[in-house]
Parts: structure tokens; sequence; C-alpha cells
């Protein structure tokens, strides 16, 4: 550690000093980023370059209460006299780190807040199908050990999670084969299986195939495909529930089913690609804390799950809620569009995208991995992955911030 | 700082003499103190009628890390009218059990504290892991903690033992991975099982070989209790053994035993091993077995895991075992995992009926061991929560083992096959309160290396349980009329009354630091993330517990070697 104000820089120009990249759920720590910037080359990782030049721009905004500049203390006490008027807050986004999470969920506690994350949807299809079935998964060095077959369903995750195929196999002695299902991905080396049907229909058949169900017209490629799972010493199947539409939870159980068939006389394993941006993070935090999941009402009376009712887009529609607090450090997901009056905690850019300010109160903050160290969850949900500051930064972090509504909240109740 | 006195209370204090004595405790800073008896304190509790006890520990409880989380996503049904942020909520008195079987982080720090319990153990954090899991212990209020560190399926371990690499450079690597991952403990899991089921081996004995890495579980415990052993590490190697619920598996225990040629080895959730494959279900205690083994071999000690019947979940890292159980989930949903060439994952609900023929007799050999043992000071009291029953049921337990009239008739509500030809209904022990004190608390902090927990004698911490003496030890043990946590009063009659964070207990052996070259070379090539990244500083760990103070317990290099 260092005691110089400039333990930012310190820490990123030291060579080879680690940095871990906040910007996808593979949270790659072998990046070097170029300290004066920072940049990284496009070929290191397309999706980090690209975040972090975005990040150069670095919009000098401060705390803004209702369309007009004020300061810090008087935006974060007219966020707690609002949230402390407020019947029922929506707390939504929840993206950031595990010192935020744990912030904000002692926050919810205290306001009785119903708290979903940004992409809840998604999140909620992966966590339905768990609650009902359960599930079986690989991490990222599991599936480079041993995978000799990579089956991606129905999305091609290279814009999301770019180095997702090279983190499975790179320096491997014997490649995988990667076979992708339902979708093209237009990539040398990889095969695309491309049944007439949809993926509604080729999963269930592809399960029933596995299974060694005989179906009176097999596909033929699904029936090639299924042999070849049986036949893989340790098949790993990918999917992104954010890509499998609205119908996803159906398909995740489809694919469950297979693997668990696999694993009677095999070898074979999940991978289940999350979001970015740490509302895994979030939904792991808010899980221990309490017991329960994201969407879930938090209140000193106890916590209630409620997997569709609580979802953030429905509560909204419905004015279930008086008020909506959004958080998201990282760069991307501005607040929905809503009448309620509005807490946003986030990233400066957020700042550009909040639209009709009326009844807004807006506090800016320092990102995760960027402007302060902190934890996420890597997408496997077993690695927490340290992250290390790139820069320095005035702005606090959302732990602090929201820790300084709580407190404000507290002495005024 | 302030003194208290705890007056006139029923000392069970049987770490040091004369327990069972009308004494005062008295404390200061969190410590304590010997006071002379008119010297003036600035609190003094009237114990009088009450029974004075150390705090309890709980040296193996799943209380926190990944497959703790994964259960309580599992199974949010069983969360229904449990989760209760509020510190201030009272203890309800009869609370459906299945209540606590995945409680939060918040709300197991506070029921333990509610039943006298100050400290608790995680006993399998997997390496890859470990951050998670100190962040979950740094969530659980008031309770002091600390996890063992899962080796011995772990490919790293394997391929060294298999290219023959020296014994001292594995012993380094146990050393590296206690600091790095700011452990207490080493445990194992299914001796290299966990990873032979990545391989697609279903059964492991322990004098079979790895189908990839050739090596035993044999080699691998004797191994891994060698290297504690030069390391200093006061906890003895931490033994999940080989063929967990299998009929016949008392031939692994025993042969478990035998590798470990005297060295320290602590057998956990032993009645999970302790089966024969006698009588007409081809089921069958083999408690007696066990405890004559346990007897004759001081080196062992043991902890129970009793099964209590009613819902709960099992979460272990022995993916093997528990895949083989996954057809018997209920309700019927399961998770696994295979995790990161550390270890994996294994999460199957279950559901403990007294009319089951096996579950009545798990429940009776469970008994049969606690009560059978001659040395206390080598049996530890759990129910490996949540595996074998939530913690929560340590009360009942307590009453099942102290008073054989309410044994019986629980004795009598079983399958009755097993309630007729059991050993169990041929005992008549009573433990004392002497007997459960060392079991909850003296026994398990010794087993430790705790010097100044789980006793009463001046210089040790303040953690104490005051109860008021009942006839129903049951309802005794389930609300003390006061808490304290070094020092502070955090229950009163089952009501919260402070919330201080725990401390993190870690050892720090000392090991040759050139094996960290080989580390990183390993890694560089099958791990995933940067080896700089795997070990947790003294800083980061104070991100994860909260900033909980950290106790390091002294470990005594070259002692028993």
């Amino acid at each position: 550690m260092t005691d110089t104000t400039d333990a930012g820089a310190a820490a990123a120009t030291a060579t080879n000093a680690p940095w871990t990249c906040p910007f996808c759920a593979l949270l790659c720590d072998d990046l070097q980023p170029d300290p004066h910037g920072p940049s990284l080359s496009p070929k290191a990782c397309a999706l980090a370059s690209a975040r972090l030049d975005e990040l150069r721009l670095r919009p000098a905004v401060g705390a803004r209460v209702d369309g007009r500049a004020a300061d810090h203390a008087e935006a974060i006490a007219l966020a707690a006299a609002r949230l402390g008027a407020s019947r029922q807050p929506l707390f939504a986004g929840l993206a950031g780190d595990v010192a935020g999470a744990r912030a904000v969920f002692r926050l919810a506690a205290a306001s009785g807040a119903i708290c979903d994350a940004a992409g809840g949807e998604a999140l909620m299809r992966g966590l339905r199908v768990q609650q009902d079935r359960g599930g079986f998964t690989a991490t990222i060095a599991e599936v480079h050990a041993r995978a000799d077959l990579i089956l991606f369903v129905g999305s091609w995750p290279a814009a999301r999670a770019p180095r997702l195929l090279e983190r499975f196999a790179r320096g491997r002695d014997h490649q995988p084969a990667v076979v992708a299902l339902g979708v093209d991905p237009g990539e040398s080396g990889i095969e695309a299986v491309l049944p007439s049907v949809a993926l509604a229909d080729s999963l269930p058949m592809l399960a029933a195939l596995v299974a060694g169900r005989r179906l009176r017209q097999p596909n033929p490629e699904l029936q090639t495909l299924a042999e070849r799972l049986h036949a893989a010493r340790y098949a790993v199947v990918v999917w992104e529930p954010g890509q499998l539409g609205e119908q996803g939870a159906l398909l995740i159980e489809q694919i469950l089913r297979l693997l668990v068939t696999l694993n009677r006389e095999t070898r074979a394993a999940g991978f289940p690609l999350a979001a970015s941006g740490g509302t895994a993070t979030a939904n792991q935090v808010f899980t221990w804390l309490g017991g329960l999941p994201l969407r879930s009402r938090i209140a000193t009376d106890g916590v209630r799950h409620e997997p569709l009712r609580y979802g953030a887009d429905r509560i909204l529609s419905a004015h279930d809620a008086d008020l909506l607090l959004w958080l998201n450090p990282f760069p991307g997901e501005p607040p929905p569009a809503t009448d309620l009056p509005r807490v946003v905690i986030g990233a400066p850019s957020l700042a550009a995208t909040l639209g009709d300010e009326s009844r807004t109160v807006f506090l800016p903050a320092a990102m995760p991995g960027v402007d302060h160290g902190g934890h996420l969850f890597r997408t496997d949900g077993v690695v927490l992955m340290p992250l290390h500051p790139l820069r320095t930064t005035q702005l606090p972090t959302v732990a602090a911030l929201v820790a300084g509504i709580a407190a404000k909240l507290e002495a005024s109740s | 700082m302030s003194s208290l006195r705890l007056a006139g209370g029923r000392v069970i204090d049987p770490a040091n003499p004369d327990s069972g004595a009308l004494r005062d405790v008295c404390v200061r800073d969190g410590r304590i103190v010997a006071m002379a008896a008119d010297a003036p304190a600035d609190a003094t509790i009237d114990c009088g009628g009450c029974l004075v006890m150390a705090g309890g520990i709980d040296l193996h409880t799943h209380i926190g890390g990944g497959k703790v989380n994964l259960a309580r996503l599992l199974l949010p049904e069983l969360q229904r009218d449990c989760c209760h942020p509020d510190a201030a909520q009272a203890w309800p008195a009869r609370l459906d059990p299945a209540a606590h079987v995945t409680p939060g982080t918040l709300l197991t720090g506070y029921r333990y504290a509610q039943m006298g319990y100050t400290s608790a153990f995680e006993p399998a954090m997997v390496p890859a892991n470990a951050r998670h899991a100190h962040m979950e212990m740094g969530d659980v209020p008031i309770l002091d903690h600390g996890a063992y560190v899962m080796l011995g399926s772990d490919e790293l371990l394997l391929r060294w033992m298999a290219e023959g690499k020296p014994f001292e450079q594995i012993r380094d690597y146990v050393g590296w991975t206690l600091n790095a991952t700011r452990a207490l403990g080493l445990k194992v899991v299914n001796p290299g099982g966990i990873s032979a089921f990545k391989f697609n081996q279903r059964k492991l004995d322990v004098d079979e070989e790895h189908v990839h890495w050739r090596t035993t579980p044999r080699q691998i415990l004797h191994t891994l209790a060698r290297s504690l052993v030069e390391l200093g590490v006061p906890h003895p190697l931490h033994i999940h053994g080989s063929n967990l619920g299998v009929a016949g598996n008392i031939e692994s225990t025993l042969a478990t035993i035998d590798a470990l040629e005297g060295l320290p080895g602590h057998l956990t959730h032993i009645q999970f091993h302790a089966y024969g494959k006698e009588g007409p279900k081809k089921f069958s205690s083999a408690a007696l077995q066990l405890v004559e083994a346990v007897n004759a071999n001081p080196n062992i000690s043991i902890d129970v895991g009793q099964i209590m019947f009613g819902q709960t979940v099992t979460a272990s890292g022995d993916t093997m075992r528990q895949l083989a159980n996954a057809d018997h989930a209920s309700p019927r949903k399961w998770i696994g995992a295979d995790i990161e060439c550390d270890a994996g994952c294994g999460v199957v609900p279950f559901r403990y009926k007294e009319q089951s023929y096996v579950n009545a007799l798990q429940w009776a050999i469970g008994l049969e061991i606690f009560l059978l043992v001659q040395d206390p000071w080598r049996v530890v009291l759990t129910t490996d929560h949540p595996n074998g029953g939530p913690f929560t049921s340590y009360p009942h337990l307590i009453r099942l083992l102290m008073d054989r009239e309410f044994r019986n008739e629980q004795l009598a509500r079983i399958h009755p096959e097993v309630a007729e030809h059991c050993a169990l209904k041929d005992i008549t022990r009573e433990l004392s309160l002497d007997e459960i004190a060392i079991m909850t608390r003296a026994g398990p902090a010794r087993l430790l290396g705790l010097a100044d927990r789980g006793h009463l004698a001046a210089g040790a911490a303040a953690d104490i349980a005051v109860y008021r003496q009942a006839a129903d030890v049951e309802s005794m043990f389930t609300t003390p009329e006061h808490v304290f946590k070094d020092g502070v009063e955090v229950a009163r009659r089952g009501r919260i009354t402070a919330s201080p964070v725990g401390a993190t207990h870690v050892v720090e052996p000392d090991y040759d630091r050139t094996v960290e070259k080989h580390l990183k070379a390993h890694h560089d090539t099958h791990g995933s993330v940067r080896f700089e990244h795997l070990a947790i500083s003294r800083d980061e760990l104070g991100e994860c517990s909260r900033c909980g103070q950290v106790h390091v317990v002294p470990c005594t290099a070259g002692e028993g070697a």
C-alpha cells in the first residue's frame, strides 16, 4: 500500500501491477492497460479497450438536485429526506461491488425497499430454474483443464465477453471442439448446428436424444450432436440467460435436463454467462445477508421474495412504489423512465441520460475497478475477484454514498 | 473500562479446577479477571440459580461461502417467516425448525448468540472461494469465526504426489495455502475423490487408486496430516472420510484411522461414516466398532454430525457422494459444481424421517457414539449444520444426551425395528453438565488451539453464557439469561442487545517461501487468475471481515515432528 494521494496512479504505473478488468463478468486479471490514458489495445480485448476509451472523457459532473448543481451534502440530505418520506421505495439497477451491495442492503432494510437488479428478468430466469430444479456448473479453470467439447446454446457471446473462448482454451495441449447450437458465430474453427426448427424445439429434442429416447423423426444433426455429447469425456454447455428470450427459463431447464442425463454415465457441466456490472454480485450479497435473493422486499419485519411481482418494470408501471433509487456505478444502463421521484447514484456519464430531472437527486459515484478497489463475483459465482484502482478520483464510492444516506435517514428517524 | 461481576452462579468450567462450584466470575476489558470477593465492580448481575459457562463453540458448521449461498438460492421456500435483518427481534420460542436450515448470515449470528454460542467455524472453505467465505463470515454478526481450507482433491497436490515431488515441497504448499486463504485449519473431503469424480470415477476406497493420478486416499491422508504436524498447526487434519453414507463404510473409516499411523486426525460428522452392512436391510450400526477404535487411538478426535428428524439440506464438497445421493433429494432438486481444479460442491435437500429405517438408524448411531466414547475431550457436539440438522436443534440434542427418560420417549417414536434392536435402548448413560460443557466449549477450543476460549479462568476471553437452571435442559439451553461476547452483553433472555463484529481466527505457519515459484509456474499454466491474486492480504481480510480483529493462533513448528 502507498500513502501518497496518488495511490491509483502509483498502482497503475508499477510494472506488472495487477488490474482486474471490471467491464464484463469474466473479470480478466491478465490485461495490462497503459496507465496514461488509461488505454488498452483492442487486440487484447475489444470490449475493455472501448470502455477504457470512453473513460477518458471523464465528464466533470457534480451532484445535482432537481436539475441544478448542488453540493454533495445537500444532495445526500435531500435523498435521505425523500427516502424517509417514501412509503414504498424501489431500489433498482443494483450494479456495483460487494461493499456497495452490503451498504445498499442495510439502507434497504432501514427503508423497507423492494430490490431488483438491472436486467432483473435475465437474472431471475436463471434463478428460478435454480429454485425449481437446481443446476450443475463448472468454473473457468475447470473448463480449461477438462472440457473436450464446448457447446454454446442460443447465442454467441463474443460481443459481451470477448475473451471467453480464449479463457477456456489458451495454452492447452488438446484444443476442445467448439459447437454452437441455434446460432452461427461465423468464426473459423467453430461448428454451427442450425436445425431448421427454433431452439424451443431443438433443445428439447436434443435433451430427449441425449436421454436415449426414440423419436419418430430425429433431426440428424441433433442426433449426431447427442452422440458427441455422450462420447465427450467432459462436455460443457454455455448459455447467456439474457439472450435466451422470454421463454429462456424453459430453455435453461432443458439444458439442465441434458446435463443431469449426461452426468449419470459421463461427465458434463453448465456454464451460464452472467451479465456485466455486478448485479450477480448484489444477488450473492443480498442472499447471504438476508437468506433470499433479489426481487425481495427487505424490511425490519422480514424479507419477502417475489420473483414475479417484484420486477422493477412491473413495479414502476403499476405504481407499486413511490420512489426509485437507481444504482449503477458503471457506464451503461440509465435509470428507467418514470414520473416517480428518483435518487440516482451512478457513473458521472449517467447524468446525461437523466431526462426530466424535476424530481431527481443525482449523486455521481466512483467506478469499482477503475476509481477504487473492491470485489466482484466472476460469472461462475465461485471466484470473488479483487479489484484495483486505475486512476485517482475525488468521487465517493457507492458504499460511502449509500452509508451517508443511511446515516442521515437514521439521524432523522 | 468498566468491570462486571457475575455473582453467585454455579460455574461449569471443566477445563479448570472446581467446576460446579458456586462462585463469582468477574470481567474487565473483555477478559475474565480474578477479583477479590469484596472488590467493587461497576456492575453486578445476580446469577443465583443460574449456570455460568463459557460461550459455546461450534467447530463444524456450514455458515458461510459458496455452497451455503447456493443452498439459500436453491431453497427460498425454507426462508418463509424467518429472515430477519433486525437485531432487536426476539427469539421466537417455537419456530419451525426448517426455518433455520439455510439462514442468512445475520440470522445465523443472532440465533447462535441467542443460544449462548459465541464462536462458529466454517469447515469447508474452497481456496478459490476463500474471499467469499470470509465475506460471509464477516457478515455473521457477534460470532468469532474462522475456516478450514480444503485440499486433497486439488489437482496440484495430486499432480505433485503423482510426480513424486519431495514431501517438503508439498508441506510448504500446505503452509502457503493456510496463509494465503487465511485459514485456521486444513480440511480434506473424500480424499482424492472430488477430483476422481471429475474423471468420472464414482467410488474411491481408501486403498483404491485415483483413476488418473494413481494416488490413493491413504497416501493423501498421511501426507496432509504429516504436513500439519511439521507446520505445527494446532487443529489436527479435519477429515471428511471416504464413502460417506455408504453401507459398510466403517471399513473405510477404520482404514482412515490406520492411514494416519498415529498422526493427529479429527474425523468429522463421524455418524455418516459408521455404518455396517448387517441385518435384513444390509444397513446397520457400526457405532461400537467405531467407538472401540476412537477409544484405542488417542490421536483421533471426532465430531458426531447427529441427524435430527425433519427438513434440512446437505451441502458438501463431496461431489462424488452428493451426486450418488441426488435421487433421494427432497424436495427433488439439487445443485452440483466442479470447482476451479480445487474441489467441488453438492447441495442436496433432505428430509430425515422417524419412520425411515435408515434415518432412524442414523439417529440412533449418532447418539450411541456420543454416549459410548469414553473421553469427552475428543468428542464434539455437532449436527454438521445443516447437513444433519440445523444448529438450532442443539438444545434438543443436549436433552437427548442428558435425559434418558426423554431419550427413550423419542426412541419409541422411531422405526420399530430400529427401536427394538439398536444398542441405544440399553445405554443408560446420561451426560453430565461438565461433559456437555466439554463437548460444546472446552473440547473444541482445545482441539482448535484457542487457549483463551472455552473456559473461564482469569485471562480467558469473556465469552460467557448464563443459563437459568431448569429441569428441562432443552428449554434451559435454548434461551440463556445473559450472553456476553468479549465482555459485552449481546443477548438477554433471547433478545439481541448488541451486535459487535466478531474476530477471525487464523494460523500463519512458517514455510519455505521458495515453494511459491513452483506454485506460480503451475498457476500460470493451469490457473484462471494470476498468482498474485490468490493470496488474501491482511488488509484485504479486513475488507472481507468488516475490520474484525484477527487472532493468530500460534503454531508450534517442529514440536510434533
